[in-house]
């Protein structure tokens, strides 16, 4: 028996994809802290980037208005939740730990509870009283060994309800197995042993049948990955795609046929790998867009388009229309600073103006490959977090949900301050605006049971009263969104601000 | 008296010059299961796979601490890629993106920079008897 040289260490290593950290880079890290606790005194409405007190929670709500009978099921929500550990702040929000939210709807009542996700780095860190590996956006002191992307895999971005399980998502690793009743947190979970520690990003793409689709980016070997499986959970197949340079794309589209990912010149560097990951990406707005297209069937299958130099965050949704145009809206920015500035300024208190991001339509002609981008609102419209009816995913959808602002009159505290709905067919626009002292977070479209598509339903969507230190969930009925939500849970404490979640129902 | 002499100068020529010893021990292998496998690099012509390595050992594994000692190594600069092949095909598995689903080490327990270390960070001296206490990566 001879070590094989042709897949030893060397070339295996090169997939990992979160840096090591200079200690250059550690400057500065005390003053995090007091520098948020300081602007906390001018700015209250800062303290949603606040860290839970409590590593769970389960209190009583206080109702107002009546919740809909037949609204049952749970909201499972998650995101950054803890953001110091003594007297060390991470500096920039993605890299706090995950923290899981049931809210759980049914006859007529509503019971929330949340709990730490307790991964790796986590029980550590909680473990040693300190910050002990790189992060995201950020370097602690003396950084432990970066052995796997799982060994940093906070798991806080957003929750999967799949195949009777519920996942918590990260982008660059595995996702974490969460025990819907305790939110107890069970371990990474592996849809097999050939893809252990493969990177499953944080906005997988569920087919009204259950059949999933997701992909994951390795940085250091310049892939994309991309997970093809059924709506029992097991994989149908894999494939990977080469990209030179590579993005850290955050969200994708599948219509019928094809799936799309947009890959914006915010470029790794294979050079200079000093810095948290955040800070070895380099934002190159000289180069284009490039849009991947791959046919679903067979992976080996893609094209590379282009558009001009843009950012997206979050798409809406993808169709194919009878003449083969794809089509898909997305939320347009015109560089990522929000994440690369905005997001990293805010945890020493500082908030910065974000750029705005604009709802887009993209058509994507399958006979000519001619790509085109048309804005779909006035620019005075911020507008991000786009949802769908669940069940005209990758059908032509004639709504969008999705929180806005008016560039005109932003909110004190710079965030979105509006959820709104737009109908493509009518051209109508409604929204309703959060009073200032609310930041609302992302909202969710649930369609009543035996209801057309888009017709009758929910919009769920949380809020972090930070006046009144609570978190409210309101329900707004989906065809008057414009009057405000017709019922509000009150929990009994705030929660930190989070990002994405997923609805249950039953 | 004569074949003692003999022998005492048979051995002493077999030697190298300046020869020493390296101790390696493997400080956490979890599972005693399949094998542990150094590859000792002279140069990093080997640690690149551009030639054969200096040398290879393999043991069965044992829970706990494993420990290898290499006699009469000449004096030069040397690199150590350890794996544990718990499964015994004799190959690090890999999962579908190349990273290892197997243990995996460098000497110095170096861990690379998003990627594998560099031959600099692994390499040491060997210029007297040498340690090298290593931590298996799972």
């Amino acid at each position: 028996m001879r070590i094989n040289r042709r897949t030893f260490l060397n070339a295996s290593l090169a997939s990992l994809t979160v840096a090591a950290m200079p200690k250059a880079l550690a400057m500065g890290q005390e003053s995090f802290k007091s520098e948020f606790q300081k602007a906390l005194l001018n700015k209250p409405f800062l303290s949603g980037y606040q860290s839970a007190a409590q590593t769970s929670y389960q209190g009583k709500v206080s109702l107002k208005g009546k919740l809909p009978k037949a609204l049952q099921g749970t909201l499972f929500r998650n995101g950054p939740a803890q953001h110091e550990i003594g007297d060390f702040r991470y500096q920039h929000w993605f890299d706090g730990d995950g923290m899981i939210h049931a809210y759980q709807l049914g006859d007529g009542a509503l019971n929330h509870r949340s709990r730490m996700i307790e991964t790796t780095k986590y029980k550590a860190e909680q473990a040693e009283g300190r910050a002990m590996y790189p992060g995201f956006g950020t370097i602690p002191e003396n950084p432990g060994a970066l052995t796997s992307p799982d060994l940093v895999n906070v798991g806080n971005i957003s929750v999967l309800p799949h195949h009777g399980k519920l996942l918590a998502l990260w982008e660059a690793g595995s996702p974490w197995e969460i025990d819907p009743d305790s939110l107890k947190t069970e371990g990474l979970y592996q849809f097999s042993d050939d893809t252990r520690g493969v990177p499953f990003s944080a906005h997988p793409r569920v087919e009204p049948d259950g059949t999933l689709w997701n992909f994951g980016y390795v940085s250091g070997a310049n892939l994309i990955v991309f997970w093809h499986i059924d709506k029992n959970g097991k994989i149908v197949k894999m494939g990977k795609v080469k990209s030179d340079p590579i993005s850290m794309p955050h969200d994708f589209v599948v219509t019928k046929n094809h799936i799309v990912m947009l890959m914006p010149p915010l470029n790794y560097s294979r050079s200079n790998r000093h810095g948290a990951f955040l800070d070895v990406h380099n934002w190159q707005p000289e180069q284009s867009t490039r849009v991947l297209v791959v046919d679903k069937s067979d992976f080996n299958q893609h094209r590379w388009l282009e558009l001009p130099s843009q950012w997206v965050f979050h798409f809406g949704n993808a169709f194919e229309d009878k003449n083969g145009v794809i089509q898909f809206d997305g939320a347009r920015a015109s560089d990522p600073s929000v994440m690369t500035e905005n997001f990293r300024a805010i945890m020493r208190g500082e908030v910065l103006k974000p750029e705005p991001s604009h709802l887009y339509q993209y058509r994507i002609d399958t006979k000519s490959w001619l790509v085109s981008e048309e804005s779909v609102l006035p620019d005075t419209i911020d507008a991000e977090f786009p949802t769908i009816d669940p069940r005209v995913s990758t059908e032509q959808h004639k709504n969008l949900v999705f929180m806005s602002s008016d560039i005109k009159s932003p909110a004190v505290h710079q965030n979105l301050n509006q959820v709104s709905r737009f109908n493509y067919q009518s051209g109508e626009l409604t929204s309703f605006r959060y009073p200032d002292s609310q930041i609302p977070e992302e909202h969710l479209f649930v369609p009543a049971a035996n209801s057309r598509p888009e017709s009758k339903g929910w919009v769920l969507g949380t809020a972090h009263d930070w006046q009144k230190a609570e978190t409210v969930l309101n329900i707004f009925d989906y065809e008057a969104v414009d009057a405000g939500p017709i019922a509000s849970a009150t929990l009994p404490y705030g929660m930190p601000l989070g990002l994405h979640g997923k609805f249950v129902s039953g | 008296m004569l074949g003692w002499m003999m022998f005492l100068l048979v051995a002493l020529a077999a030697k190298p010059a300046s020869a020493a010893s390296l101790e390696i021990v493997i400080e956490n292998s979890l599972v005693a299961e399949g094998q542990i496998m150094i590859r000792l690099l002279q140069g990093e012509a080997e640690f690149k796979g551009e030639s054969p390595a200096y040398a290879a050992l393999q043991r069965r594994a044992t829970m706990g601490e494993i420990r290898f000692v290499i006699d009469d190594l000449p004096d030069a600069e040397y690199g150590l890629q350890v794996m544990h092949d718990t499964n015994g095909n004799g190959e690090l598995d890999t999962n579908f993106v190349g990273m290892p689903r197997e243990p995996w080490a460098f000497s110095n327990n170096a861990t690379g920079n998003m990627g594998p270390p560099k031959w600099q960070d692994i390499k040491f001296s060997l210029d007297s008897d040498s340690h090298q206490s290593i931590r298996l990566n799972h």
